[in-house]
Parts: structure tokens; C-alpha cells; sequence
């Protein structure tokens, strides 16, 4: 054995190999006697450096639980499953933020999508009619404001409108006032 | 001071994971792997409770024989060790059950059954040849140990001793990771020398 493989398996006792060098352990494990029984040594001096091992005589339980295991059946659908998994396991926060994306896109589609379509979709020929009219009388006299005949309550409601109008402005909602005037056009 | 990579860390991976998908994917030999590193430390854990030698090499068996038809059920929630370890109590436990003798009441967390092997509740089956030949082989590798160039015996201490990884140990010593993986490595050879003489095992290579 060379020396690269032996250093190939005091890393694998310490769990430090890429895909690659595993490779080469298994194809070195498998055909080299001298490699298995180096590796065990090297683990074993491991074991009783952290404190593992027994008061008794090492053993290697490998060779006859590999006969044992001879006639199991080999593991194959596993294959499928773990890259299955692994495709759709992204974490947590990636899933967090794209439902987030998700709604807020979809609350302001359907906000865009009401208030363009919302003349269109008036259900029957009286109820447009009730619309226009209601219109016409809101926002006869200005804009974005409201027309109720007593001063004092409008210039209250028209305050209410504007306070109402910033705030949603400032948290990102839809603008209440825009809906409210959008027969003005 | 910022050294090259030479295995960057998304290129290493977990080794046991790794061997797990391998064997979940139809490779026997890779779970050989994981039958000789933690043969000894299930062993140990056995012994807790069987405490017949070769009635513990059976139930040892027969726990990684189990781990193996369970493996496809793995998904890796917990380390393969810990799993390995539960299976190996409730074969242990099982096995006495059928003998008609009681288990333990209480269990043992993984770490302290493999680590305090004076712990009252862990009997073993030791003779005193067996006792012997693990405490000369215990001294004989902290007398290699002792024996290192500073720079080796420190990178090997802080791998073994307080479980860093490669890359943290390249960082408490200011070198390549390269560097480390050497320097554990020349250790482990100079370990293995005394190691193969306590065993009997003369031959050099």
C-alpha cells in the first residue's frame, strides 16, 4: 500500500473524505486485505484514544456479518427516494419568503385586477345605473373627497379619507381613496 | 491569515451519511465500512447488557444485521451512530427478555456508555489477559503520542482528544488543511507501530 492510501484511510477514521476518495476507500477496501486490517488498527487506536473500546480483546464482527447479510436483498428504490428528497429539500427560510412573495403577489394582482375590471363586472343594468349615480354624487365635487351636505361631517369624513389614504400608502395596502374615486374617471 | 482549501468544505461531506446512501442504493461493501468503525463502540454498548462475550458478539450481529433492513428507512434525522446505538439497546434488551433475564431499568445515553466503560452499570467481560493487553495498548499509544514532533502530537490531540474537525484544526494552527490531514496521518502511523507490537503484530510492512 502507499503511503496516500494509508493517509486515505486515517482520514476516513475521521470522516474526512469527499466523494471521490470514498470511491477509492471502497475500491481499495475491497480488494486489498492489508488496507482493511490497517484501517481496523487505525480505528481501533482511535477508539481507545476517545475511550471506546472494551476491556477485552478487539474483534471484527465484518466478515461474519457480511455472510450473514449475503442472502438480504440490496436496497435499490432507496436510490429514487433519497435524490428525490434532496431535490425538494431547500430550507426552511427558502420556502418562508417565496409563500410570502406568493401572497403579496397574488393580493396585488387581484387589487389590480379589481379595480380595472370592477365597471365591467357590474352584474345587472340596475345596479350599474345605482353606480353611476352614487358616483356622480361623491365625487361631484372634487376629487378624493367626500360630498354629504352637512360641512362638519364631510370635511370629517374627507379627513378620515385623507388619514386613511396616507396610512395605507405608508404600509403598502391598496388606497382606499383610489378605489373610492375610480368612477371619477 | 487565509490558507488555500484543499478540500473546501462543501466538497467534504459526511462520510457516514454518504455510506448510508451508498448501501440505501444497493452497495453491501459500503455498509462493511460502517460495521468496522462501529463495531467496537457497539460492542462496548452491548457488553453493558449481555454480558457473555460470545453472546454479545451474537447480539452485535444481529443488531447491525437489523440496522442493515432498516436502513432504508433512515432519513438521517438523527447521526447513523445514534440510530446504530438504539438499535443496538433494543436488541440487547430484546435478546435478554427472551433469555428470561432482566434489562437494565434505566437507560444509557449514547456518548456515556461509550466513553465511561467504569461505569457501574456497564459490566464487561474482561479476563485479566484481555485487561492487560488494553492497558498496555493504552499506553502504548500515549507513549507514541508523547514521542511526536510538537506539531503532530498537537494536531492528532486536537483531532482525538477534543473532536475537532480538519478544518478547525487548520485554523487553531494556523496551517493548510492538507497540513493537518498529513500531520494526523504521520501520527496514526507512528501510533499504529507501537499499536501492531502490543498486538502481536510484528510484521512491518
Amino acid at each position: 500500500m502507499t503511503a496516500k492510501q494509508h493517509e486515505l484511510l486515517s482520514a476516513f477514521v475521521d470522516g474526512e473524505l469527499n466523494s471521490q476518495e470514498l470511491d477509492e476507500l471502497l475500491s481499495l477496501m475491497s480488494t486489498d486485505d492489508n488496507a482493511k486490517a490497517d484501517y481496523q488498527r487505525y480505528q481501533l487506536s482511535s477508539d481507545v484514544l476517545k475511550g471506546y473500546t472494551n476491556r477485552s480483546q478487539p474483534v471484527d464482527l465484518t466478515a461474519r456479518i457480511s455472510t450473514a447479510l449475503a442472502d438480504e436483498p440490496v436496497h435499490q428504490l432507496a436510490e429514487q427516494q433519497t435524490r428525490k428528497a434532496s431535490v425538494i429539500s431547500l430550507p426552511d427560510w427558502f420556502w418562508k419568503q417565496t409563500a410570502g412573495l406568493a401572497a403579496a403577489a397574488s393580493i396585488g394582482a387581484l387589487a389590480v385586477v379589481g379595480v380595472f375590471n370592477q365597471p365591467q363586472t357590474t352584474a345587472t343594468p340596475e345596479l350599474a345605473q345605482v353606480e353611476q349615480v352614487q358616483t356622480q354624487t361623491a365625487v361631484a365635487a372634487s376629487p378624493n373627497r367626500w360630498t354629504v351636505g352637512e360641512q362638519e361631517v364631510e370635511d370629517r369624513l374627507n379627513n378620515y379619507l385623507v388619514d386613511h389614504n396616507e396610512y395605507a400608502g405608508a404600509s403598502g395596502l391598496f388606497s382606499y381613496a383610489r378605489v373610492v374615486s375610480y368612477g371619477e374617471e | 491569515m487565509h490558507w488555500r482549501v484543499d478540500n473546501s468544505p462543501e466538497d467534504r461531506m459526511n462520510a457516514d451519511q454518504e455510506l448510508v446512501r451508498r448501501v440505501q442504493a444497493g452497495d453491501k461493501k459500503a455498509f462493511d465500512l460502517l460495521i468496522m468503525k462501529y463495531q467496537q463502540r457497539i460492542i462496548h454498548v452491548i457488553t453493558g447488557f449481555v454480558h457473555d462475550p460470545v453472546e454479545a458478539m451474537d447480539v452485535a450481529q444481529e443488531a447491525f444485521i437489523k440496522a442493515y433492513r432498516a436502513l432504508p428507512g433512515f432519513r438521517g434525522d438523527s447521526a447513523f451512530y445514534t440510530w446504530l446505538y438504539r438499535i443496538a439497546i433494543n436488541t440487547s434488551k430484546n435478546y435478554l427478555t427472551a433469555a428470561s433475564r432482566r434489562p437494565p431499568v434505566t437507560d444509557v445515553d449514547a456518548m456515556d456508555a461509550t466513553i465511561y466503560y467504569d461505569a457501574p452499570e456497564l459490566k464487561e467481560f474482561e479476563t485479566p489477559e484481555n485487561s492487560l493487553m488494553s492497558d498496555e495498548l493504552q499506553q502504548a499509544i500515549h507513549d507514541a503520542i508523547q514521542d511526536l514532533p510538537e506539531d503532530t502530537a498537537t494536531a492528532i490531540k486536537l483531532r482525538e482528544f477534543d473532536g475537532l474537525s480538519y478544518e478547525e484544526i487548520a485554523q487553531a494552527m494556523d496551517c493548510p488543511i492538507g497540513t493537518v490531514r498529513s500531520r494526523i496521518f504521520r501520527a496514526r502511523e507512528a501510533i499504529d507501530k507501537q499499536v501492531k507490537a502490543v498486538m502481536g503484530g510484528e510484521e512491518q510492512q
